[in-house]
């Protein structure tokens, strides 16, 4: 079991199999940072396209990963940073203070991924420490 | 009081001046090629810069959007310029003012978020076909140098920001710099900012347009003050909703409105053009960190103080340089995921964005698409939601009409037409389980419908009508007890 680890969420149904999947290999002595980077550069596609339910939509589904980990029993500490999503998330993961980082494929921008590249390859390239990429349809295993 | 004072400006007071600084850099080489477009000396622009960002910065309701001279305006006001000159212009942007204070005060602000997203995306679509096409001019038919100067400008501004440690580097500045040094030392056969207008190493100064104060000057200003004050208003509505979202912070939209009514009113008196907020540099200031109005504050004040120390150079900046900044901007000014969108969304609204880039090209007017896309939305809104669907289900003993919609003087007809009344039973149950009525033109048609069964002595039950419909009903109707079931 790992005793800490950064799960990257980005509010996507994805990011919420990623903790689904978390369980799998970590107990109630471990330790998750869940990480939601805001992205200014997104905000212009986010707001033209999305529809006023959207943004709330995100916050239900971080509210459904903490919810799923009080369930759980598992300690967590929610941590809200801004800048470039995959930037950020190689610079906490590589912090030292975990043992590996746990995140979806597919985020919420598709359209980005296409252009600039996903975030989950760029973590993996750029990480020192464990990657863990849920995929997307991972069958839950029982814990 | 003094909590959100110090909260607005005080906080992280380091990362918000640094902030600052680079949208500054971020902000001139636009002001300078945003002035020739409207066709005013390159001072028109970086005065209303430096004065817009400075006194939005103490007024605006959004802290940490960069408001200055925009491409939309600068689009807007060419041909006021081409044909009385530059105070009529000045005029303009003092009324512009005017108009905008009206409408913050008037609370219009917060109509604006009614501006649908189709329209929204059709205007920032427009808007960067317009200031693709107004660079042609500067490009084409001039020399080889001038392909070659521009083909630079855009490799750099591309490449730039995909190198790591230069990423956070102005890129726009960069390539001025460095090109026109180039030019300087080497010359090439190239036009200058020098040779479309001059630089002033001063600060502004008070003063009056030097306009006939008549109705005249009114009637040639005012058409352009009131799209000016539109497209100023929607495009900061626009860029105060992407600062919301990437600071997931809310700003007042009215309070905003008021303050570029303020700032343009006071940029007119000061030799400057209108201007809103901008897109771009508002999103360069929030990913530097900046979330307070000190960040705007710098913004303007460093830009004022670098023109009054490198003036000299800035009119030896070649044209192609600003054109291929111009051309980047309007690259990341266009809504790619626009091709999706036609693609996926209903069909109305996609006609409704393409409608209102059309409207644009056509009028060369931004508010024109706007007004006319906001039109053409609510009609098909109405149409849409004027659909109601009646579904007829026989028994042996009686008819019941489903009836699904939104039950008001525009559907009435829709209803009315889709129920036939020649019926050979003796009771028809109306059910209005998934219908609202709104007004008492429902309760007419409702009543009408009772009436002609009656007439064909047809019982009639008007069954399931939620809460409010039930309260018009009993207030409005001349139906008894009797027609209506719970």
């Amino acid at each position: 079991m790992y005793k800490s680890i950064l799960l990257a969420a980005d509010g996507s149904e994805n990011s919420f199999r990623a903790a689904e999947e978390s369980l799998n290999f970590i107990d109630d002595t471990s330790r998750v940072t869940i990480l939601n980077v805001l992205d200014a550069g997104a905000a212009k596609n986010d707001v033209l396209h999305s529809t006023s339910g959207m943004l709330s939509r995100k916050k239900e589904k971080l509210s459904k990963i903490t919810s799923l980990y009080e369930e759980k029993g598992i300690d967590y500490t929610l941590r809200l940073e801004r800048g470039v999503p995959k930037e950020t998330v190689v610079k906490i993961a590589n912090s030292g203070e975990y043992q590996a980082v746990v995140l979806g494929t597919r985020g919420l921008n598709s359209l980005q991924e296409m252009v600039l590249g996903s975030v989950s390859h760029k973590v993996a390239k750029r990480s020192d420490v464990t990657v863990i990429i849920v995929k997307y349809r991972c069958p839950h295993m029982p814990m | 009081m003094w909590e959100k004072f110090k909260r607005e400006w005080l906080t992280n007071p380091g990362t918000n001046i640094l902030a600052g600084v680079v949208v500054a850099l971020a902000l001139i080489p636009e002001a300078i090629a945003f002035s020739i477009i409207a066709g005013v000396d390159p001072m028109v622009g970086l005065y209303a810069s430096f004065l817009i960002a400075v006194i939005i910065s103490i007024v605006g309701g959004r802290p940490a959007m960069i408001s200055a001279a925009t491409g939309a305006i600068a689009l807007l006001v060419t041909p006021l310029v081409s044909e009385y000159g530059v105070d009529y212009l000045l005029a303009a942007t003092i009324l512009m003012g005017v108009i905008q204070i009206i409408l913050g005060l008037l609370k219009v602000g917060s109509l604006m978020k009614f501006i649908p997203n189709s329209v929204m995306i059709g205007f920032v679509n427009a808007l960067a076909i317009m200031i693709f096409m107004s660079q042609l001019q500067y490009i084409f038919g001039i020399s080889i140098d001038t392909y070659i100067y521009l083909l630079a400008t855009i490799a750099i501004l591309y490449i730039m920001p995909k190198i790591d440690f230069l990423k956070n580097v102005p890129a726009p500045l960069v390539v001025v710099i460095l090109l026109t040094a180039l030019y300087i030392f080497t010359g090439a056969n190239l036009q200058t900012v020098g040779n479309l207008g001059t630089i002033e190493k001063s600060l502004p100064n008070f003063l009056v347009p030097d306009v006939p104060f008549n109705m005249e000057t009114l009637q040639i200003i005012l058409p352009y003050s009131i799209s000016m004050a539109i497209v100023g208003l929607v495009e900061t509505l626009l860029t105060s909703r992407i600062v919301d979202n990437a600071t997931d912070t809310f700003s007042s939209k009215n309070r905003e409105s008021r303050g570029q009514g303020i700032a343009n009113f006071v940029t007119g008196f000061f030799g400057g053009m209108g201007g809103c907020a901008v897109i771009g540099q508002s999103i360069i200031n929030v990913r530097a960190g900046a979330t307070t109005r000190l960040s705007t504050f710098t913004a303007g004040a460093v830009l004022i103080f670098m023109i009054i120390v490198l003036g000299d150079w800035v009119v030896q900046i070649p044209m192609p340089i600003l054109a291929g900044i111009m051309i980047m901007v309007s690259l990341t000014t266009f809504d790619w995921g626009s091709f999706r969108f036609l693609q996926k969304a209903p069909r109305t609204d996609a006609l409704v964005m393409l409608i209102t880039v059309i409207l644009v090209l056509f009028t060369n007017n931004l508010a024109v698409g706007v007004i006319a896309g906001v039109a053409f939305a609510a009609i098909f809104f109405a149409t849409k939601i004027s659909k109601v669907n009646v579904v007829k289900e026989e028994y042996d003993d009686k008819i019941t009409y489903h009836i699904a919609g939104q039950i008001f003087f525009v559907s009435i007809d829709s209803m009315m037409d889709q129920i036939d009344f020649n019926q050979a039973v003796g009771l028809v149950e109306l059910d209005f389980s998934e219908a609202h009525l709104w007004d008492d033109s429902a309760v007419d048609a409702i009543d009408t419908i009772v009436r002609k069964f009656e007439e064909r002595d047809i019982d009639v039950k008007v069954e399931s009508l939620n809460a409010d419909s039930r309260k018009i009903i009993k207030e409005l109707s001349t139906l008894n007890e009797q027609h209506l079931t719970s």
